[in-house]
């Protein structure tokens, strides 16, 4: 039962790595990467079932918050050119990122 | 009707068979992860674009969590959690903002070094594993007494009911303390060198 | 009572898994990348949460069930969260839809900020 709900999530991230290797944009890799941890959550999540100790959902639970961190550091990364500071929309990043 | 019956078979199958069911489901699953870490590896190495590295690196470090996870090193996970998939994205991120966006092709004859390099360290620690006693080996030392006294020692001396914390934070408490104190001084380290991106934040936003 | 809850839970992880599936395969083959990150989102709001509501039925202790209630709780905030800012970086990034024919990247509406930026630069 787990096994297959493990098994679709791990085939689907394969499928996202694929998307994240092909690209072609930035925010293609960006969005394939947060999809990616997603599907890690759930992995992690499911695993712990399957193995019997599902005190693991701690992981999950972090990566959950991590994850979300992570895409929104990167995408403020590239919309404003820095991490710090505050977020106005005067002078953003003009590079081309193709 | 047919199909509540399998799910009735599937669902009722007895204790011990779900045990080895469950054991090799995990192996598979196992498997598949290194393959998706492996396949992850060869395109990081094979992609010119820097970006496409970084995430990829991310990926790969989700990938290597969900691994250790598998294999029971929930504390190793949780590092790679917060290190892996966090912070060293970011600070990758922030460095290839201080270089160029593409990788350039390097000489052929440049390569050698490297590769003599990495086939020696790899020669080395593959040597250095034989050594190690096998995978859950009842007579390892970690199997044999040190476990066993951890354990029974543990509620008297520190009162955590988590004996890993235990060992990590009363224990090991200065050892601890070195590596913490040793990955702050790298954050700052790092902050430093990227400084350049980073302190110019405040130049834009009005506050 | 048993069974029946074994029963749901294998329907709601099977459901979830294929969710999670058709996702995948809409991120690889849609077209662009709006488009994309519609089918992205199928697999963080449907197909994750049918996959822990699954794992929900079969908790052992109350622990690990608040613990699966929180994951649920941050992905339903975190994940339109993170979609709209993704989505909000490509459009001021001016990242290209496909709308009938072709666009071309000049062609794109750019963000009012960005409009009155060029508008000042002239």
């Amino acid at each position: 039962m787990y096994l297959t709900a493990g098994i679709a999530i791990i085939v689907a991230m394969a499928l996202m790595l694929a998307r994240a290797i092909v690209g072609p944009t930035v925010y293609d890799r960006v969005l394939a990467v947060n999809s990616f941890g997603t599907k890690t959550v759930l992995l992690l999540g499911v695993l712990g079932f399957l193995t019997g100790r599902p005190a693991f959902l701690d992981i999950a639970l972090l990566y959950a918050l991590i994850n979300f961190i992570a895409t929104i550091a990167i995408l403020k990364f590239f919309r404003y050119g820095r991490l710090t500071g505050v977020m106005s929309d005067e002078n953003p990043a003009r590079e081309e990122l193709r | 009707m047919s199909m509540i019956l399998f799910f009735a078979a599937a669902a009722s199958d007895a204790e011990p068979m779900m045990e080895v069911t469950g054991q090799a489901a995990s192996v598979a699953i196992e498997i598949l992860i290194l393959t998706l870490l492996v396949a992850t590896a060869v395109s990081m190495i094979r992609m010119r674009q820097l970006f496409g590295v970084a995430m990829l690196s991310g990926i790969y470090s989700l990938l290597s969590a969900a691994f250790f996870v598998a294999l029971d090193a929930v504390d190793v996970a949780f590092t790679e959690a917060a290190v892996g998939a966090g912070v060293s994205t970011v600070l990758v991120l922030s460095g290839i903002a201080l270089t160029a966006k593409r990788e350039m092709p390097v000489d052929r004859r440049r390569q050698l070094l490297p590769l003599l390099i990495v086939f020696v360290t790899g020669g080395a620690l593959v040597y250095s594993t034989i050594d190690m006693p096998a995978f859950g080996d009842p007579q390892a030392p970690a199997n044999a007494y040190v476990g066993a006294e951890y354990i029974a020692q543990t509620p008297q001396d520190v009162e955590v009911p988590n004996i890993v914390t235990a060992v990590l934070a009363s224990y090991r408490g200065f050892d601890t303390l070195g590596e913490t104190v040793v990955v702050f001084t790298a954050g700052l380290a790092c902050l430093l060198l990227l400084g350049t991106t980073l302190r110019g934040g405040g130049k834009g936003g009005r506050d | 009572m048993l069974l029946i809850l074994d029963i749901l839970s294998f329907l709601l992880l099977a459901a979830g898994g294929a969710f999670v599936l058709i996702g995948a395969v809409g991120v690889l083959r849609f077209p662009d990348f709006y488009t994309r990150m519609h089918a992205a989102g199928v697999t963080d709001t449907l197909g994750a949460d049918l996959i822990l509501l699954g794992l929900l039925l079969q908790v052992p202790d109350v622990m690990t069930a608040v613990k699966i209630l929180l994951i649920i709780f941050f992905l339903l905030m975190t994940s339109p969260v993170a979609t709209h800012s993704v989505a909000h970086a490509a459009y001021a990034g001016r990242e290209a839809p496909l709308t009938g024919k072709l666009l071309l990247r000049e062609h794109v509406p750019l963000s009012p900020e960005a409009e009155r930026e060029k508008e000042l630069q002239r």
